[in-house]
């Protein structure tokens, strides 16, 4: 088990967010576990799908066995298959592949998009940013639940 | 009196069905036809008896008539103004209104590639205050007094944009067209940095609109750069890396997540940069001009963007003041054929802003086509 901190600065972020510190917890063990996450510096990013939201978990991974919380925030929207790969970033796998820019469908109330992530190409697997889950994504999910209605 | 005592209110059963419509290509909830954009600005001044000049020398007037006309033409149920030198004056152009244009700079206030570095990035709190300064022009005090008369006037037409438009055509506009095209072959390095530097200003504008309205829609086009001008490298450097720039540097300060992507002018075989160079939010739009001399085929357009975003098809703007209704009408039907079954949804457009004296008759014809060939059945 990682052994996880998280700030109290933190904690007043993600609960004003509606993020448990257990689902944190949840996130940061499973990517330790399936060594599903990706780095930049000390930096870690894991994300797990819990109850319908997409959680991410941006740690400082520095220390050993450690796992100090920066940030974490949440989508609704799922995120399908990989629409295209663009330029690589300062991310990486823990193996060191490069992770690049690109675009994935995105899945919200039955409707299909497609919105910027970060990819790895050779796992299918995707990550959105802090800046366009609480932002971008968030005007998004709003959008079309009114133009649903 | 105010302007919006000039204008009956908006009639909410059309205005319902139209948001209705509106909705369709985004939420996949096909409802009544397919939507008809002609983008219209001054043209609806016009239609209500005002003038060219006070469609943009009085913003609050000209966006009432786009909205009053709107309902006329059973257009879209958002409002909109705007012209395509935005930001500039804060960055040191002075504008004029002339009596049959929108405003215009008296001319390029740099000449030499150093004089980029003297150019200042104004700040979005420089941008917010800038009105003491530069007049009405300012661009953020003006689309803020634009949308708090929306919201107080015709709030459910109410979408607040912010416009990076053509962010290699405004940036030349402040070195002159002739030097700076000259630059992109002698000087690229000084044409990087001028075209850096107007996108930067553009997305601290967005941020204010973002910061007042809670998010902002994104216009941004690639005007200037086309393939009457540049080569396809050309329009990749120094238009799609900076409209992808734009859109990702805008999202960072919370405007969007509304995309509207502007192709302008003539695309031949540029058109294939934007596909894999732009950013796409899910409510995505993106529009083609021309190819070559003709308006961009709606077949080609969704063949290639079909899986990336919206797709909005063009109707020629010559036609629109071509006393022959039947030419905008068989256009319209080609487009429509070709595009309407998009599979992020279609928009029936014109190649840019109908022009200003557009004939009834033939905005008719574009509606009417939509209605005859836009309807959501078996296609």
């Amino acid at each position: 088990m990682v052994k996880i901190t998280i700030p109290a600065e933190v904690k007043e972020l993600i609960a004003k967010r509606g993020i448990k510190e257990s689902d944190v917890n949840d996130v940061i063990n499973t990517a330790a576990a399936t060594k599903k996450y990706i780095k930049k510096g000390n930096d870690g990013l894991a994300k797990k799908v819990i109850g319908g939201l997409t959680v991410y978990v941006v740690s400082d991974l520095s220390g050993k066995g450690t796992a100090v919380v920066k940030t974490a925030y949440a989508h609704k929207m799922s995120l399908g298959k990989i629409v295209n790969v663009m330029s690589e970033t300062d991310w990486k796998t823990p193996d060191g592949r490069p992770i690049a820019q690109g675009h994935v469908e995105m899945e919200y109330i039955t409707v299909k998009r497609n919105g910027p992530a970060l990819v790895d190409p050779a796992t299918g697997d995707s990550w959105v940013e802090e800046y366009l889950a609480v932002k971008t994504l968030a005007v998004a999910e709003g959008l079309f639940e009114k133009k649903r209605a | 009196m105010g302007y919006e005592e000039m204008f009956p209110a908006m009639n909410k059963r059309w205005h319902d069905n139209a948001t209705k419509r509106f909705a369709s290509p985004f939420v996949d909830n096909p409802h009544d036809r397919i939507d008809v954009d002609p983008i219209i600005l001054s043209a609806a001044a016009v239609a209500c008896g005002y003038t060219i000049r006070d469609f943009y020398e009085k913003p609050e007037l000209g966006i009432h008539c786009v909205g009053y006309i709107s309902h006329l033409y059973d257009l879209l149920p958002v409002t909109h103004w705007f012209f395509s030198l935005p930001w500039v004056t804060e960055l040191g152009l002075k504008l004029v209104y002339k009596e049959t244009l929108p405003p215009i700079s008296t001319g390029p206030i740099y000449s030499a590639p150093e004089d980029v570095d003297k150019m200042h990035v104004p700040s979005k709190e420089e941008l917010v205050n800038a009105q003491a300064k530069y007049g009405q022009l300012a661009t953020v005090p003006m689309f803020y007094r634009i949308y708090d008369y929306v919201t107080k006037n015709l709030p459910m037409t109410l979408v607040p944009i912010s416009y990076g438009f053509d962010l290699v055509g405004a940036a030349a506009e402040m070195v002159g067209m002739e030097n700076f095209i000259m630059w992109t072959f002698t000087e690229p390095e000084a044409a990087d940095k001028l075209v850096d530097k107007y996108t930067q200003t553009s997305i601290n504008g967005a941020e204010a609109l973002a910061d007042k309205y809670g998010s902002a829609m994104l216009i941004v086009g690639s005007i200037l750069a086309n393939n009457d001008i540049f080569n396809d490298e050309g329009v990749e450097r120094y238009s799609v890396k900076n409209m992808y720039k734009y859109v990702d540097g805008c999202f960072k300060r919370g405007a969007g997540p509304q995309v509207f992507y502007h192709l302008c002018g003539n695309h031949e075989t540029d058109y294939k940069l934007f596909r894999d160079g732009l950013m796409w939010s899910p409510f995505t739009v993106f529009h083609v001009g021309y190819k070559g001399r003709n308006p961009f085929p709606s077949s080609l357009l969704k063949q290639n963007f079909e899986d990336r975003a919206t797709c909005m098809g063009s109707v020629d703007t010559k036609l629109m003041i071509d006393p022959n209704p039947n030419k905008v009408y068989n256009q319209a039907k080609e487009q429509l054929l070709g595009g309407r079954d998009s599979k992020k949804g279609y928009i029936l457009g014109t190649s840019c802003e109908t022009p200003p004296y557009t004939i009834p008759g033939q905005m008719l014809a574009l509606v009417k086509a939509a209605r005859d060939f836009g309807t959501y059945g078996t296609w």
